[in-house]
């Protein structure tokens, strides 16, 4: 089980230095179509749409990293109140919710992907891309979050963890 | 079941359903699942991942995780320090110049990190010991640098502002121009208070002053000017219509980053790849909020919800200034409890027609909204900021810092009346240099 929950975290850190990297990529792409259309005058071809969907693959594959660091943020105040039993029952619905979130989404996600391959649609620009790469990150991402959240129950449910990363005394 | 039910109904719902501490963006996308799945069967399902996509594929979101990332660079530097250091140098003569210096550094540091906690912490750690060690009293101390940090989602340029602007469709760059006076206003009301309250309690407020010399004074300006003119250079390309929003903010993050790789030699890789991190963390919380409200948002709008809350309202035929008295109780409480993103995602989409149909300005009520918003940041339950102190500050305890805190929420308070009373504080600079709202 420990082999499960350490190889679970291991990949959503890794998406978090794969959308790390996608930011870096969208800032230098930023940077450089200011050059190009304020300093050298000419028309920008890709720029625009490569920056958008990185920042938009980021989102998605950054999403099990965020997870695992409890970084979306919610609101704490009844768990903080309520401690012990409640608690972990409030800490397991949560997680439950997310995971169910992460199936639905990442599931039509990859139906959508499915039919831009199939129907081999691009984007209308000039660059023409295919509508698949970008829609590619959502059932990945989701995928790799749903994995997240499942390791989160199972340390939830184990007493791997605390629920919500409070510590037993908080709130009290 | 009415329209205006099934909004009664939605919003319990997702009250209770966020309660339960669920993250916001899941719990949303939740609901808004249900409440589909409920009303209009399992064919609504097929608009998911493309509402979710779609939301996200706006070029003018880029600015989110850009100006993030800018503050990131700065809030990993000490220029918050040297920022609050120069302002203490200039100012150690005015008296009570150590607490408008702090405020200062707040205001100005607010508008490069856009970040309320990020600007409390980079402020407080350095100026509420010496505020204290100088004899300002610890809830004074505490609270101004708490206020202050809310000046941050206001003053341009500000990332609540770009999500009120994408959520209602206005200028950004109008939207940054109309909350720079506001902040400033704010900033001088919440000076004027602690100068009042020092004034009154009669501490010497000379005896509290070190002194500097010239050369002080100027070796300190080479840190703090560049960071200053990144915000005047993006502030004007904006109000200019030279740049989109992302480009600026792509442009600035990068000056940042090299600022700070120069001035303080921040550039080895470890903290380069924590600034990188941390925005990436922090704009992926933001952008999944924002594709979870837009599926929220559409939700709302297929059940006829939007459309017969407006229309409620507008028949309900009381003076406007009741409505606007009614939205701003509703956006206080609303803004207790959740983080400001949210709140203006959720509703602004509502409150806005609303507003405009009451003859109120877009983006005046961005500016009250935004200040509703600063006081959820220093009010319990959720109040950030308050934690954020209580953190760089353990010895000082809550209630203290929350009783330091409540004479400057009223100051907001009475900055949104005088907005009310004076709607040209937040229209007419934005009038002036980009003519005429529509």
């Amino acid at each position: 089980m420990d082999t499960f929950i350490n190889g679970v975290r291991r990949l959503s850190q890794a998406c978090g230095i794969v959308a790390a990297l996608l930011l870096a990529a969208a800032v230098v792409v930023v940077c450089e179509m200011v050059v190009i259309r304020y300093f050298l005058r000419a028309s920008t071809i890709w720029q625009t749409e490569f920056v958008t969907y990185s920042l938009i693959a980021a989102t998605f594959i950054g999403s099990p990293y965020v997870a695992l660091i409890r970084g979306h943020v919610n609101v704490e105040l009844l768990p903080v109140y309520l401690g012990g039993g409640m608690r972990l029952a409030l800490a397991l619905f949560a997680a439950i919710s997310a995971l169910l979130l992460a199936i639905v989404l990442g599931w039509t996600g990859y139906e959508l992907l499915v039919e831009a391959w199939v129907g081999r649609w691009r984007t209308e620009t000039v660059w023409a891309l295919p509508l698949w790469i970008p829609y590619l990150p959502l059932p990945v991402g989701m995928a790799l979050m749903a994995l997240q959240y499942v390791a989160d129950i199972i340390c939830l449910a184990t007493g791997r963890a605390q629920p919500f990363g409070l510590s037993e005394e908080a709130g009290r | 079941m009415s329209a205006l039910a099934i909004g009664g109904v939605v919003a319990i719902v997702t009250i209770a359903f966020l309660a339960t501490g669920v993250p916001v963006a899941f719990g949303l996308a939740l609901v808004s699942i249900g409440f589909l799945l409920y009303f209009e069967g399992t064919g609504s399902l097929s608009i998911l991942a493309e509402t979710f996509f779609g939301s996200l594929n706006d070029f003018t979101l880029v600015s989110i995780p850009m100006f993030i990332l800018m503050g990131a660079a700065v809030a990993s530097s000490p220029a918050g320090k040297d920022l609050y250091a120069a302002l203490d140098r200039w100012l150690h003569r005015v008296p009570g110049g150590l607490i408008i210096s702090n405020l200062g550094a707040c205001a100005v540091f607010a508008a490069l990190s856009g970040s309320s906690p990020a600007t409390c912490a980079a402020i407080g750690k350095m100026g509420i010991p010496e505020m204290r060690q100088r004899g300002y009293p610890a809830s004074l101390a505490t609270g101004a640098i708490a206020a202050g940090g809310t000046l941050g989602i206001l003053i341009p340029p500000s990332i609540t502002m770009i999500v009120y602007g994408v959520a209602t469709e206005t200028s950004i760059g109008r939207l940054f121009i109309a909350g720079l006076m506001p902040g400033l206003m704010l900033t001088a009301l919440f000076m004027a208070w602690s100068l009042y309250i020092a004034w009154r309690r009669g501490y010497s407020l000379r005896d509290m002053a070190a002194s500097y010399t010239l050369r002080d004074k100027l070796e300190i300006l080479p840190k703090v000017l560049p960071f200053l003119s990144i915000i005047a250079g993006i502030l004007y390309v904006l109000y200019g219509g030279l740049a989109t929003p992302s480009e600026a903010a792509g442009v600035g993050a990068l000056f940042c980053i090299v600022l700070v790789a120069v001035i303080y030699r921040i550039r080895d890789l470890p903290t380069m790849a924590r600034i990188l991190r941390d925005s990436m963390r922090e704009s992926v919380m933001i952008l999944m909020i924002i594709a979870a409200s837009a599926l929220f948002s559409y939700m709302l709008s297929s059940l006829f919800v939007t459309q017969s809350v407006a229309e409620w309202i507008a028949g309900l035929d009381v003076n406007r200034w009741i409505v606007m008295a009614m939205i701003n109780l509703f956006l206080l409480v609303a803004g207790f409890f959740l983080p400001p993103v949210a709140v203006i995602l959720m509703t602004a989409p509502i409150l806005l027609p609303i507003v405009e149909h009451a003859g109120f300005d877009a983006y005046w009520f961005a500016v009250v909204f935004t200040i509703n918003m600063e006081i959820g940041l220093i009010t319990p339950p959720v109040g950030l900021n308050l934690y954020v102190i209580n953190g760089i500050s353990p010895d000082v305890s809550l209630p203290t810092i929350l009783r330091g805190a409540l004479p400057f929420m009223l100051c907001m308070v009475l900055g949104i009346v005088l907005l009310c009373v004076f709607p040209g504080i937040a229209t007419w600079l934005p009038d002036l240099l980009m003519g005429p709202g529509i």
